[in-house]
C-alpha cells in the first residue's frame, strides 16, 4: 500500500520533471551553432531557397515560439520531429535505436555485477590475500584504461588473431535473417521467433562489447563493494554476530545484503551514464544505438536526434530511479518502515 | 565456599596485560596484571569509570580484542582450557554457546536487516544445529521468557522497530538461547531508564539463576551491583583495585576509589568533596611507577606516588591494592 502511494507520488513529478529536462536542453541545443537549412541543402544552394526552407522548418520563428510548437507536437502527437539524415521520425529512430542501447549496456552491467560484487566482497574479506592486491590491481586499471581503446585490443584478439568472435560490423551478420521486432532486443526477439540462427548471431555480436562494458563497469562496483563490506565487516553488528559465534559465511552473507543498498546506487548511475556513455563502444562496434545516433546528430547540425535522445534517455533515467527506489524498499525495511 | 579452592572455577583469568598500540608513542596499557576468578553460578559485578577497561576485559574473555588490541601476557582458562590455544573453529563454537555476551547499545549492534526473531533463532540453528523450524520454535519461546508483549508479531519485527527496553530484552534471549554456562554482561542496561532497567535486570538475574550460569556484570553504576552480585571488582586504569564479597564491601569499602565511587551518590556534597579531588597531574605519567590512582587520591602520600601497591588480602575473601586502606 505505501509502495502504491510512493509510486503515485513519483509518477505526479515525472511531468514536471520531463518539462525541466526538455526546456534547459532545447535551448541548449538551440545554442549550437550550425544552420540545418545549409547542412540540408548544401554549399551550391541560393540564399531564396535556403530561406525558403528555413521558413519551412519554422528556424525564423522565435525561440520560445519553436519551443512552444515543440513541446506541442511532444505532448499531443509524441512527435519529436524528424531527423534530416534519415528522413524518418526521430520517435522511430529512437524506439528502433533505444534497445539496441539498452541490450548493450544491461548485459554489459550485468557482467561488471558479476566481476566487481565476488571480487569486492573477496578483496573486502580477505584483505591481505592475493585476490586483494588483483582487485586493488583492477580498480586501477579499470578507471585508467579507455572503454574504446579496451574495444580495439579485443577486436584485435579475438576477431583478427583468434577469429573465436564475427566481425565488429553491428549486431547481426549481414545473411542472418533479423526476427520481426517485438522488444528490439535481438536477443529476446530472435527467442520469441524461435530463430536460433538470428539468437546465435546476436549473442555472438554482443560477447565482444558486452565484455568491454563489463569490464569496465566492474572496477567502480568493485570499488563501491569493497569499500561497503570492509565499513559492514568492521560494523557493531559484524562484531556483535561475531561475538554469538555465527559462522563466517553468515556474517559475509548479512555483511553483503547491508551493502546491497550502495551497490545497486553504483550500478543506477553507471545505468544512467551508459545511456549515452557508451557511445565510443557503439561507434567502435558499428552497433547503431542511440548514443551514436545522437552523435550524428550533433556533428551534422541535425537537431531533433539530439533533442530526442535527451528526451529518451531522461525518461529512462527516470524509470531507473525509480525502480532502485522500489529497490532499497525490497531490501530495507527501515525504508518502508 | 572456599576461597582458595579451584573445584568449581568456571573462568580464572590470571595476570592478563593487554595493550593498543599508538603510533609513534607507547602503547596505552588497557589491563595491567588482572586476576580474577568467577565461580560457578556466581555473578561479579565489575565497576568502573569510561575507559578503565571493562569492555576490553569482556572482549579478551571472548578472545575479540578489537585491533590494534594485544594480549601482552596473561592467560584465561574457561573451564580449564586456556582460551588463548583454542583454534578460530573452537571459539566459534564457545563464542555466543558456552560464554554469552549481553551487549549495551542493542539497536545499533543488532543486525538493522534481519528480523529479531531470525537473529535469535540463528543462534541455536548455528550452535545446536537446528533445523530452521526448531530454532525458529525456540527463539519464540525465548521471546516468551524474556517477557516480550506479543511474541509471535515481535519475532517479525526489525531492530529499529522496537524500543530499548524491548531491544534489551531481545538481547538477552540471544545471549540466553542456548544455555551458556558463562555470561557477560558489558554495560547491559546502561540505556534504559531506571524502572526498565530495574525489570530488565531482575530479569537477567532469574534466567542467569535458573540456567545455572555464572555472570560477569560489567557496569558504572555501583549501587547496581549491591543487588545483583555475589562479589564486586572495582577497575581502574586497567587494574584491579579492591575485590571482596558484595556483603563485606557495602559494609566496608577499603580503596579511596571505591569510597569516592560510593560518594558520588550521595547527596550530601560535603562528603562527596570529601573523597573527590582534582587530578593535580596527568593519572598516566604519575602513575608510572606508584600507585595509578595516586594524582587522584585524597589519601596519597609519597609512598604513592613512588611505590606501586601489591593486591593484598584483609580477610574474609577481601583484597584491596592500597597502601592506605580505609578503615571503618
Amino acid at each position: 500500500m505505501r509502495v502504491m502511494r510512493y509510486i503515485g507520488k513519483r509518477m505526479l513529478f515525472i511531468g514536471p520533471q520531463l518539462f525541466g529536462i526538455t526546456l534547459v536542453s532545447f535551448f541548449l541545443v538551440k545554442l549550437i551553432p550550425g544552420d540545418p537549412a545549409v547542412m540540408m541543402l548544401g554549399p551550391l544552394a541560393t540564399e531564396a531557397t535556403l530561406e525558403e526552407l528555413r521558413n519551412e522548418m519554422g528556424l525564423n520563428l522565435s525561440l520560445p515560439e519553436q519551443f512552444f510548437i515543440y513541446i506541442k507536437n511532444l505532448v499531443l502527437h509524441g512527435d519529436l520531429g524528424t531527423s534530416w539524415q534519415t528522413t524518418r521520425p526521430v520517435t522511430e529512430d529512437l524506439f528502433l535505436r533505444m534497445p539496441a542501447t539498452l541490450e548493450l549496456i544491461t548485459l554489459g552491467l550485468f557482467l561488471g555485477l558479476l566481476i566487481g560484487v565476488p571480487l569486492g566482497v573477496g578483496a573486502a574479506y580477505l584483505k591481505r590475500g592475493v585476490l586483494a592486491k588483483f582487485s586493488d590491481y583492477y580498480g586501477l586499471l579499470a578507471g585508467a584504461l579507455p572503454d574504446f581503446w579496451l574495444a580495439l585490443v579485443l577486436i584485435f584478439f579475438f576477431y583478427t588473431i583468434l577469429g573465436w568472435v564475427p566481425p565488429p560490423l553491428g549486431r547481426l551478420d549481414f545473411f542472418t535473417i533479423a526476427p520481426p521486432t517485438v522488444t528490439g532486443a535481438l536477443l529476446i526477439d530472435s527467442l520469441l521467433d524461435g530463430n536460433w540462427a538470428a539468437l546465435g548471431s546476436a549473442a555472438g555480436h554482443l560477447i565482444l562489447p558486452v565484455v568491454t562494458l563489463g569490464l569496465i563497469s566492474g572496477g567502480p562496483i568493485l570499488k563501491m563493494t569493497q569499500s561497503t563490506m570492509d565499513r559492514m565487516l568492521e560494523s557493531d553488528y559484524s562484531r556483535y554476530e561475531e561475538m554469538c559465534g555465527l559462522p563466517k559465511s553468515i556474517i559475509i552473507r548479512h555483511a553483503l545484503r547491508n551493502s546491497l543498498p550502495s551497490v545497486v546506487t553504483i550500478v543506477s548511475v553507471l545505468y544512467g551514464f551508459l545511456i549515452g556513455g557508451a557511445v565510443l563502444v557503439e561507434i567502435v562496434f558499428s552497433w547503431g544505438g542511440a548514443g551514436q545516433y545522437a552523435v550524428q546528430g550533433v556533428l551534422n547540425a541535425d537537431i531533433n536526434p539530439v533533442l530526442g535522445f535527451v528526451f529518451f534517455a531522461a525518461v529512462l533515467s527516470l524509470i531507473i530511479y525509480l525502480i532502485v527506489d522500489l529497490i532499497y524498499f525490497a531490501i530495507d525495511p527501515r525504508v518502508r518502515g | 565456599m572456599a576461597e582458595n579452592s579451584d573445584t568449581g572455577t568456571i573462568l580464572n583469568i590470571e595476570g592478563l596485560n593487554v595493550s593498543y598500540p599508538v603510533y609513534e608513542t607507547d602503547p596505552v596499557r588497557a589491563l595491567r596484571g588482572i586476576d580474577l576468578k568467577v565461580r560457578e553460578g556466581e555473578i561479579i559485578g565489575l565497576v568502573g569509570e569510561s575507559g578503565s577497561g571493562k569492555t576490553t576485559l569482556a572482549r579478551s574473555i571472548m578472545q575479540l580484542i578489537s585491533r590494534p588490541g594485544r594480549v601482552d601476557s596473561g592467560r584465561i582458562e574457561y573451564d580449564g582450557r586456556d582460551l588463548a590455544a583454542l583454534n578460530e573453529e573452537e571459539l566459534r563454537a564457545l563464542r555466543g554457546n558456552d560464554i554469552a555476551m549481553v551487549i549495551p547499545n542493542p539497536r545499533t549492534e543488532l543486525n538493522p536487516l534481519v528480523t529479531v526473531g531470525m537473529q535469535i533463532a540463528n543462534v541455536a540453528r548455528y550452535h545446536l544445529s537446528l533445523p530452521r523450524k526448531e530454532a525458529k520454535k525456540m527463539a519464540l519461546a525465548m521471546l516468551e521468557a524474556v517477557q516480550i508483549p506479543d511474541p509471535t508479531r515481535r519475532f517479525g519485527a526489525y531492530p529499529h522497530e522496537l524500543s530499548g527496553g524491548m531491544a534489551q530484552r531481545v538481547v538477552m534471549a540471544i545471549a540466553l538461547i542456548c544455555s551458556p554456562r558463562f555470561i557477560i554482561s558489558d554495560d547491559a542496561t546502561s540505556g534504559l531508564d531506571v524502572t526498565v532497567q530495574t525489570q530488565v535486570l531482575e530479569l537477567l538475574q532469574d534466567l542467569v539463576h535458573q540456567q545455572g550460569a555464572s555472570m560477569l556484570f560489567i557496569t558504572r553504576d555501583i549501587g547496581i551491583t549491591a543487588h545483583y552480585c555475589h562479589q564486586v571488582a572495582i577497575i581502574y586504569a586497567g587494574e584491579i583495585v579492591e575485590l571482596a564479597p558484595t556483603q563485606n564491601f557495602f559494609d566496608n569499602p577499603q580503596h579511596p576509589y571505591s569510597v569516592m565511587l560510593l560518594s558520588a551518590f550521595s547527596h550530601n556534597p560535603k562528603l562527596r568533596g570529601l573523597w573527590t579531588k582534582v587530578a593535580d597531574a596527568l593519572p598516566e605519567s604519575a602513575a608510572q611507577s606508584g600507585c595509578y590512582f595516586a594524582a587522584r587520591c585524597v589519601r596519597a602520600s609519597d609512598k604513592c606516588r613512588s611505590e606501586h601497591p601489591d593486591m593484598r588480602g584483609t580477610g574474609s575473601g577481601h583484597g584491596v591494592r592500597c597502601h592506605h586502606p580505609v578503615e571503618r
